[in-house]
């Protein structure tokens, strides 16, 4: 029997990669010096972990690692089993290894805390200073130029509101245009926040034969142009479905994200009724001349892949009192945009003396964008 | 002491038992390993280059992962249907099967954790998840409702079965009053699983298709038509090929509890399609887009009258007593039946809630050979993993493998 | 047997009150539409510390009230090109109406309404050809040119000067500074052509195949 047995010890089936040598001085076998490939193999570890984890120490251990891999099994099994452990012991062994330069080790540092900072609506204003410098140093030594992070808090007494004059967009699409300048949206996947509906007269508000990827003169005969994005609802159902909370409306009214808290189960997206979020499916790419650098931490600094991401007014703008990049933008002034709670702002006119309407009324949704006609 | 003794022991006989067996048993372990390798490797690129390389986009943002999940949980649930009778009715005829059915519930829980794994986006910051740790949305948000039962009835599943082998390792009986108000328990959280994992579906306003009250017992029915439709195909397995004794009456007291779920499937069904059909409106396009295509975009259509042909077939053999005592029919019935649950709870589901989107833009769905791959490899571990713990269980029952002081 | 089953009911009492206290949703539902919070919110507006002032850039601006609604324009005649046109012509257009001469301003067409209602001397003043006149023969000054346009155009002047109708300038933080009409509109031509749109999604394309 034991014979039997040896016979299946030699298949290393289930985990390939553990045993990576170092030379590092920490002696850890399953961290090494941090390298990309490095990250990959972790992960797939972290696969098995995440497997064994949700079952691991409550399952009757017959399974073939607990004998194949007993020191993994062992080891793993009574830490926190995240993949973010193990590259950030790869980062801990870089620290402590002497052939590493000072820089990356500085790297490693800020990776590592970065990777185990808790989500940004719960931090003090110190932490989130704190994280904010980490990220405009990060990218420092990434690239060796620098960034303007803010990380500025909702006013008081600011409730942003927009809307949008279907009489006067003609279609000119100069507003996608300066959203994607403005939020450093990954080129590869053409990522905009913002659509523009191409509508016929006469048929109503019908989305179903709307074409919002026209490529002709505009404005076209007979037809209309209705702008969508995020609406930033004040009862946002993707607000409620986040498993992690990693999307919150701010007290100013703005729909933010922490892209760094995310773990990308896309509930949010199916929970939209109006389109208003993008996904980052692959790592977000953006040519170096190209990146805005005056960034905020909840709106337009570099995302990464498997996280979603969305409108916010221009965060980085609008808290600075400037007008977000697509109401800037549009030559016919068709987009308005301030504060709701001013009684003599020129939303509030708008409201009060336009007939408004927003889209999708009947789901509760409470958007803050309204549409008007001249 | 002695218990961890005898936990040792059972560790390693379990062991014994599970690297023994026939050539068949090998080679299906080993064709299982396989495609579990294949599966790796697929993930592997997926991890690389994010989730790009499957087929969901922005449009249709959960694909083949979500769909297998959510049937999964399904079967999962349907377990209850063994335990229900045995400690519930006290019908002696289920007791047999009762941890057969334990077993694959903790196969298909485990597969659906792993299809959740797979689907994210970020699988190293789901720590992110753990209260305390990180931040748990609960009550609002149904997932983390769904974190909660799914682990429930995973760690139920396990504990359970669990202690009644290990007092059977030991030649001992295992005690009522342990085992029996857990089983009652996993009653009512078996249907609360699937319950939970419809209502993420069934609260979000934005998709009309999800949004009616009968997709929660919908999901009740299909789960319990499609799980002891597995049961009694993995049963007749595990007749012909161990010492496991498993009553013809077991086996037909499954088949009724499964023509009745598929009968009551087949109703909610009609009843869907009167609502969305009748009186066609706006809320109705992905229903249309469903069942009869929508713009000339019509990839669905292959399988959902598939699933629905296969779901009618097997439904009218199942009713025929003498049609469903032939256990050749029976089988038959079984496999189309869960071949069509299937469909209809993933493609049939899953992917026209998003088409068309909220502004009526039709972006169609197909998944890659690396999202195939990843699926095969985990449907693989769950085979593989209730492999494992059907052999122990069955050596255990059946007095072989005992505890050798 | 019977404390066993008083044993279980309880539990299950407990349980369910456990799940109902929990399950409510954490609702912030002190308003039941955001126009009700809108006007809730309002009641204490003290108004905000940021301003759109330096966001103006150097361009001169003047502050105008109409209506109760006071905010910045651009002012005009500082860019006119050639402006205080009486530094060139020192004689009366009466005066100046030679037949051998080319007449003046003989690029600018009119493409504004029709012959019947707009000619030259609808808003230009012959005996002062530095400022406008309205149509009862008022002057109008060059920075306030607006008043022209409002002679016919008076629902879009209500809608500018409540915000709906141009472009404001600056940032949405008082003060609020907004275009006037002839920085978007030629008063001669006032209509625009159409353009091209400025980008073309081929992703998009792609994904609806």
């Amino acid at each position: 029997m034991s014979e039997k047995n040896k016979k299946w010890f030699s298949l290393n089936l289930n985990n390939n990669s553990n045993k990576t040598s170092t030379s590092c001085g920490c002696g850890k076998t399953s961290g090494g010096c941090k390298t990309h490939n490095q990250e990959e193999i972790d992960e797939n570890v972290f696969f098995n972990d995440a497997v064994d984890a949700s079952v691991g120490e409550q399952r009757p251990k017959d399974g073939i690692d607990q004998v194949f891999d007993v020191k993994m099994d062992r080891r793993t099994a009574f830490k926190k089993l995240t993949a973010s452990l193990l590259i950030g012991a790869g980062a801990v062994s870089t620290s402590c290894s002497t052939l590493a330069s000072d820089e990356s080790k500085e790297k490693a540092q800020i990776d590592w805390e970065e990777q185990f900072k808790g989500n940004y609506k719960l931090m003090s204003n110190e932490e989130k200073e704190a994280t904010v410098t980490r990220l405009v140093r990060s990218y420092q030594l990434r690239t060796g130029k620098t960034l303007n992070m803010s990380s500025v808090d909702a006013q008081k007494d600011v409730l942003y509101g927009y809307a949008f004059n279907i009489s006067k967009c003609q279609g000119y699409m100069d507003c996608v245009n300066a959203c994607v300048e403005e939020n450093n949206q990954d080129r590869n996947s053409q990522m905009q926040y913002i659509r523009i509906h191409e509508m016929k007269d006469g048929k109503g508000f019908n989305f179903n034969e709307s074409d919002d990827n026209y490529y002709h003169e505009v404005p076209a005969e007979g037809h209309f142009y209705m702008g969508t994005q995020c609406f930033h609802c004040d009862n946002p159902p993707c607000v409620e479905v986040c498993p992690v909370q990693a999307t919150w409306r701010e007290d100013d009214g703005l729909v933010v994200v922490d892209y760094d808290w995310c773990v990308g189960c896309r509930y949010c997206m199916a929970a939209c009724p109006y389109d208003g979020r993008r996904f980052n499916w692959s790592k977000p790419e953006v040519p170096e001349e190209q990146i805005n650098k005056n960034q905020h931490y909840l709106g337009n600094r570099m995302r990464k892949k498997g996280v979603m991401e969305k409108c916010t007014f221009c965060v980085q703008r609008s808290r600075a009192g400037k007008n977000p990049a697509c109401v800037e933008a549009c030559p016919t002034g068709a987009r308005i945009f301030g504060n709701l709670l001013d009684p003599n702002s020129t939303i509030r006119w708008v409201l009060e003396n336009k007939k408004v309407f927003r889209l999708k009324e009947d789901l509760g949704t409470e958007p803050k964008f309204w549409y008007f006609m001249d | 002491m002695r218990r961890l003794k005898v936990f040792v022991s059972l560790i390693k006989d379990s062991l014994d038992v599970i690297t023994r067996g026939s050539k068949k048993y090998h080679l299906w372990m080993g064709f299982l390993t396989l495609f579990m390798l294949i599966g790796m490797y697929c993930y592997s690129f997926q991890l690389d280059e994010g989730l790009s390389v499957t087929g969901m986009t922005d449009r249709v943002s959960w694909g083949l992962y979500i769909s297998n999940f959510t049937f999964l949980v399904g079967v999962a649930a349907a377990a209850v249907m063994l335990v229900m009778p045995t400690y519930v009715l006290k019908d002696i005829d289920f007791k047999q099967a009762v941890l057969i059915g334990e077993g694959l519930a903790v196969a298909a829980l485990i597969m659906c954790l792993a299809f959740v794994v797979a689907d994210m986006g970020g699988p190293s910051v789901l720590w992110h998840m753990i209260p305390g740790i990180g931040v748990f949305n609960f009550p609002n948000s149904m997932l983390t409702w769904d974190v909660i039962v799914l682990n429930g009835y995973l760690f139920l599943n396990i504990s359970i079965p669990f202690y009644i082998l290990f007092r059977h390792y030991q030649g001992k009986k295992s005690k009522t009053s342990v085992y029996v108000p857990g089983a009652l328990l996993s009653v009512f959280w078996a249907v609360a699983i699937h319950l939970v994992t419809a209502f993420l579906y069934q609260g979000l306003q934005a998709r009309p298709f999800w949004n009616n009250a009968l997709l929660g017992p919908r999901f009740l029915a299909s789960a319990f038509a499609a799980g002891p439709a597995l049961i009694i195909i993995i049963l007749a397995i595990i007749r012909t090929n161990t010492a496991f004794k498993i009553d013809d009456k077991t086996i037909k007291k499954l088949a009724l509890v499964v023509t009745v779920a598929a009968q009551i499937n087949l109703i909610m069904l009609i009843s869907e399609l009167f609502k969305e059909f009748y009186a066609p409106t706006h809320h109705s396009e992905s229903a249309y887009y469903l069942f009869f295509g929508l713009n000339g975009k019509t990839a669905l259509l292959p399988w959902i009258w598939t699933s629905i042909t296969l779901n009618v077939t097997a439904t009218i053999i199942l009713t025929f007593h003498k049609l469903r005592n032939n256990f050749k029919f029976l089988f038959f019935a079984c496999f189309i039946l869960f071949v069509a649950i299937w469909i209809e709870k993933g493609f049939g589901l899953i992917v026209p809630g998003f088409i068309p989107g909220p502004y009526g833009k039709i972006a169609e769905y197909t998944p890659t050979i690396i999202e195939i791959g990843v699926t095969l490899g985990i449907w693989s571990l769950g085979a593989f993993i209730f492999t494992m713990l059907a052999k122990t269980a069955i050596e255990i029952e059946t007095g072989k493998l005992r505890y050798k002081k | 047997m019977n404390n066993k089953n008083q044993g279980y009911i309880f539990f299950s009492f407990f349980l369910i009150l456990v799940v109902a206290q929990t399950s409510c949703k954490h609702e912030e539902g002190e308003y039941h539409s955001i126009i009700d919070k809108i006007k809730n919110k309002s009641k204490n507006y003290h108004g905000v510390t940021l301003s759109s002032e330096s966001y103006l850039g150097d361009d001169k601006m003047i502050k105008i009230t109409e209506d109760g609604h006071t905010f910045l324009i651009p002012e005009r005649k500082g860019k006119l090109k050639s402006f205080k046109c009486s530094e060139c012509h020192s004689k009366p257009l009466s005066q100046i109406n030679d037949e051998d001469l080319k007449k003046a301003h003989w690029d600018i067409k009119i493409v504004h309404a029709n012959e019947k209602t707009m000619n030259c001397l609808t808003c230009h003043n012959s005996n002062n050809m530095d400022e406008l006149k309205s149509i009862t023969g008022k002057s109008i000054d060059f920075n306030r040119s607006y008043n022209l346009c409002n002679q016919c155009h008076t629902k879009q002047f209500d809608d500018w000067k409540g915000g709906a109708h141009g472009k404001r300038i600056g940032g949405w933080a008082p003060p609020r500074a907004s275009l006037s009409c002839v920085n978007c509109h030629n008063p001669h031509n006032p209509s625009f052509e159409k353009k091209w749109p400025e980008r073309y999604n081929s992703q998009k394309t792609k994904e609806r195949k």
